[in-house]
């Protein structure tokens, strides 16, 4: 078949932002099925409109996910992109790699599918996009034999992902690759065979920087933090006043809790500790003079989603502060009677912070005996209308 | 047979060495150029991560170019961000500067660190998602060409995160992002009654629709949508094909702005609707890079260091976001959801 | 995690189930034959393996007899 013409999607090999058309084509060159995705693209858009069809009923034995099936609506037209499937690959902590797991991951990849990938999905994992029902379980086997494994999709615990913590930044307070590992571990069957209301998402970041947005798509978000004081090295805090920086101007006057104060003559800066809500705007600013403290570990928060069903939410606060640390136990046994809480009444598609948003904060807490702390709330109810428990009735 | 739930490949088997001896204990860090980290360690280790934006979906090809260079310059040795940019992590001091003239020879953007624009994260759009109000690749290529000059800069007022998502189902937190476009279908679907009776289950149909606007119709084994009661999030069509919500015509993009996930200074906050649509217009969306540009340009012009944009909005006030922009407020900015009423103003003290 | 095997009885009841039906939740199937959930979670994973049941994902995830749902056409 003589190439089609995709004059429109040309357009987008222009300027200077690497272009996904040029990696497309680039594909095009040894796979049908990346040829006929280019031209069906370059249909949609002529169209204005999108050319898949619902996923179904594909995936390789023994998972009920980590595969997502599309099929074109113009199969007849299209032909090598009428089984389109993406399969979803775990990929390691904080996305480490070293360039032969790569290359062996393009190998496997070159001999069974498109040759196109994400790298990485919203969620996490790494993306091989489009390949036929038949080479599923093929490429599944050689990914397998090679020391991988398949991510989640479906009504399940999604792939967990966190931040590059420890292994590169001073700010983490909790060892975040060690637990996302661990999890994914521990958690296999419910990672692997969905069998939940709806999705669930752990994301960890190791502090409230939370660059892997925990907070707002995660229905357990875990966000490193600190119970004692910031640290304030007074040698380095000299060292940025003599270098211009406005300690005034850009570190005090922006904490939000004014918990700081800066003595222009000494160039020292001195904290409130029982003031500061532990932002790390400061620890942003002169990461060589201010630290985190030293007890360490993190707060944890449920509910995140995002708008479907019954709008955003972002993770409110159940933990102030919990430990981190390996074998986890008082976290697993938590998310245990949270996941059963959750399985018991929830609805079909009804995530985490929607099932306690409609039954009540008070009931989860008390089912899932969780105890109820002013860290929890920016503020107290306005209104009277407490459910009192019967045992706390005078009879 | 093969074997099940072998789990992902041990992380602690890909750091690199420097990590590894270092992991833990890193001391602070410097960003000595843009799209340039250097991290130093308690025990005086330096390492350089140079990062470079890619357009996440990148073929073999790509990934077999990083690895070479990687290979070249890192010993091998690599990783992801978040935002889809990749970070080749340089133990010698001395490999950095030849690894960013080669990135460079080649056209690998190296930027998105620190006060700088950072790569648009996005979803699949027309590429490979089924219930696409527009394409996601496209118009990011198309934004991040109009604003690549602040991608390798370090002198923003603060962070930029931009991020697009192709219909409301939102996925990939843009709706905590600094500008967020995001795809919108504004009718409501279309019932193929033939295709209900073939197979829907009606019930776990009319559940899913969040306004309750789907009721059953029993005498013709088929659903009604009360069309005023929809506002178009596409649920009923991922539930069911026969209810086609893509809509050519009337498809498009809105523009949400000020959300963050940081808890830096300010909590946590959602974007906020300030323009409800804009044409799809392929293969350039010209309207959505305007759009874009004109609310960063005007953050830029108007916001005291260290804002981010929805700190600046917060302090100036959201009246004043739309006078300074220009941006025509209408009924739709107005929420009228479920959570509608904390929006409205309960205070007589204001701006114009 | 180690859940050990499952039990070989509920497994028959889980087939017999779902060959009454076109697709379940595996929480209907618990209610339905009367055995806790996580039973019925572990009996279809090794039904699953067996290739006697699949899962099927339709915006949540059902489980089915294996081929009994079609994929579109």
């Amino acid at each position: 078949m003589p190439d089609k013409k995709t004059p429109k999607l040309d357009e987008l090999e222009h300027g200077p932002w690497p272009s996904f058309v040029t990696e497309i084509k680039k594909a095009a060159i040894r796979n049908e099925s990346a040829k006929d995705l280019l031209n069906l693209l370059e249909r949609s858009y002529d169209d204005k409109r999108g050319h898949w069809k619902h996923g179904g009923i594909v995936g390789v034995r023994g998972y009920g996910g980590g595969v997502i099936g599309r099929y074109t609506d113009l199969p007849e037209e299209y032909p090598h992109v009428a089984e389109f499937h993406t399969m979803r690959i775990n990929a390691p902590s904080a996305w480490f790699y070293k360039t032969e797991t790569l290359r062996t991951l393009c190998d496997i990849w070159e001999k069974h599918g498109s040759g196109l990938t994400n790298v990485h999905g919203s969620t996490g994992d790494l993306i091989f996009l489009g390949m036929k029902t038949e080479e599923l379980q093929k490429t599944y086997d050689e990914l397998s034999d090679a020391g991988f494994d398949l991510g989640g999709s479906g009504s399940c615990l999604r792939s967990p992902s966190c931040c590059v913590g420890p292994a590169r930044c001073e700010s983490a307070c909790y060892d975040t690759l060690a637990l996302c590992y661990d999890l994914t571990n521990s958690y296999q069957d419910e990672l692997h065979r969905p069998m939940w209301p709806y999705k669930f998402k752990f994301k960890m970041s190791g502090c409230a920087n939370d660059c892997v947005a925990a907070i707002a798509r995660a229905d357990c978000s875990i966000i490193g933090t600190w119970r004692d004081s910031i640290q304030v090295d007074q040698d380095q805090v000299k060292a940025y006043a003599e270098s211009g920086l406005d300690i005034q101007g850009m570190v005090c006057d922006k904490c939000p809790t004014r918990a700081l104060k800066y003595d222009h003559e000494k160039k020292e800066l001195h904290v409130i500790a029982e003031d500061c809500s532990r932002c790390m705007h400061c620890i942003n600013v002169m990461p060589k003079a201010v630290r985190p403290g030293k007890e360490k570990g993190a707060t944890i928060l449920l509910g995140g989603k995002s708008t479907i069903v019954q709008s955003a939410f972002l993770s409110w606060v159940i933990v102030p502060f919990m430990k981190m640390e390996p074998p986890y136990t008082e976290f697993k046994e938590m998310v245990a009677r949270i996941w059963d809480w959750w399985d018991e009444n929830g609805k079909t598609r009804e995530r985490l912070g929607e099932l306690i948003y409609r039954l009540g904060m008070t009931k989860f807490l008390r089912e899932v005996g969780l105890p109820p702390v002013p860290q929890m709330v920016f503020r107290p109810r306005a209104n009277p209308y407490v459910f009192w428990p019967q045992d706390e009735i005078v009879k | 047979m093969s074997k099940i739930d072998g789990g992902p490949p041990d992380y602690k088997k890909l750091l690199p060495p420097i990590i590894t001896e270092n992991y833990g204990q890193w001391k602070y860090h410097e960003i000595p150029r843009a799209g340039v980290l250097k991290h130093v360690s308690e025990k005086g280790y330096a390492l350089y991560s140079v990062r470079v934006g890619s357009p996440r979906l990148v073929s073999i090809d790509y990934i077999r170019d990083i690895c070479a260079l990687a290979d070249s310059y890192c010993d091998g040795y690599l990783r992801f961000t978040s935002r889809n940019n990749v970070e080749f992590l340089v133990s010698d001091e001395a490999k950095v500067e030849p690894l960013i003239k080669e990135l460079e020879a080649k056209g690998y953007p190296i930027g998105g660190v620190g006060n700088a624009l950072s790569n648009i994260v996005h979803t699949q759009g027309w590429v490979h998602c089924h219930t696409p109000a527009t394409d996601a690749s496209g118009i990011v290529k198309a934004v991040m060409d109009d604003l690549y000059e602040y991608f390798g800069r370090t002198d923003l007022p603060a962070k930029l995160k931009v991020a697009m998502a192709c219909c409301l189902n939102m996925c990939g937190a843009v709706h905590c992002s600094d500008v967020a476009i995001l795809g919108v279908h504004r009718t409501p679907p279309r019932v193929d009654h033939e295709k209900i009776r073939k197979g829907t289950e009606i019930p776990t149909l009319v559940a899913a629709c969040p306004t309750g606007a789907i009721r059953p119709d029993p005498k013709n084994k088929s659903v009604v949508v009360n069309e005023e009661r929809c506002m178009y999030c596409g649920n009923c069509y991922t539930m069911s094909p026969a209810m086609e919500i893509l809509d050519a015509k009337n498809d498009g993009i809105a523009i949400l702005v000020g959300g963050k996930v940081s808890n830096a200074r300010t909590a946590p906050s959602f974007s906020r609707l300030v323009i409800p649509f804009l044409p799809n217009n392929p293969p350039r969306w010209p309207e959505v890079t305007a759009a874009v540009r004109h609310i960063v340009e005007t953050w830029l012009n108007n916001a005291r260091k260290g804002e981010r944009v929805g700190e600046w909005i917060e302090r100036i006030g959201w009246e004043r976001f739309f006078s300074l922009t220009e941006i025509p407020f209408t009924d739709k900015h107005i929420d009228d959801f479920i959570f509608s009423r904390e929006t409205f103003r309960t205070t007589a003290a204001f701006k114009y | 995690m180690e859940k050990g095997p499952a039990n070989p009885e509920v497994k028959e009841k889980v087939l017999a189930y779902l060959d009454t039906v076109e697709k379940a939740k595996s929480k209907e199937i618990a209610a339905k034959i009367g055995v806790p959930k996580g039973d019925v979670d572990l009996a279809v994973k090794e039904l699953a393996m067996e290739d006697k049941v699949e899962y099927l994902y339709i915006t949540t995830t059902f489980v089915a007899l294996k081929g009994k749902v079609k994929p579109p056409q």
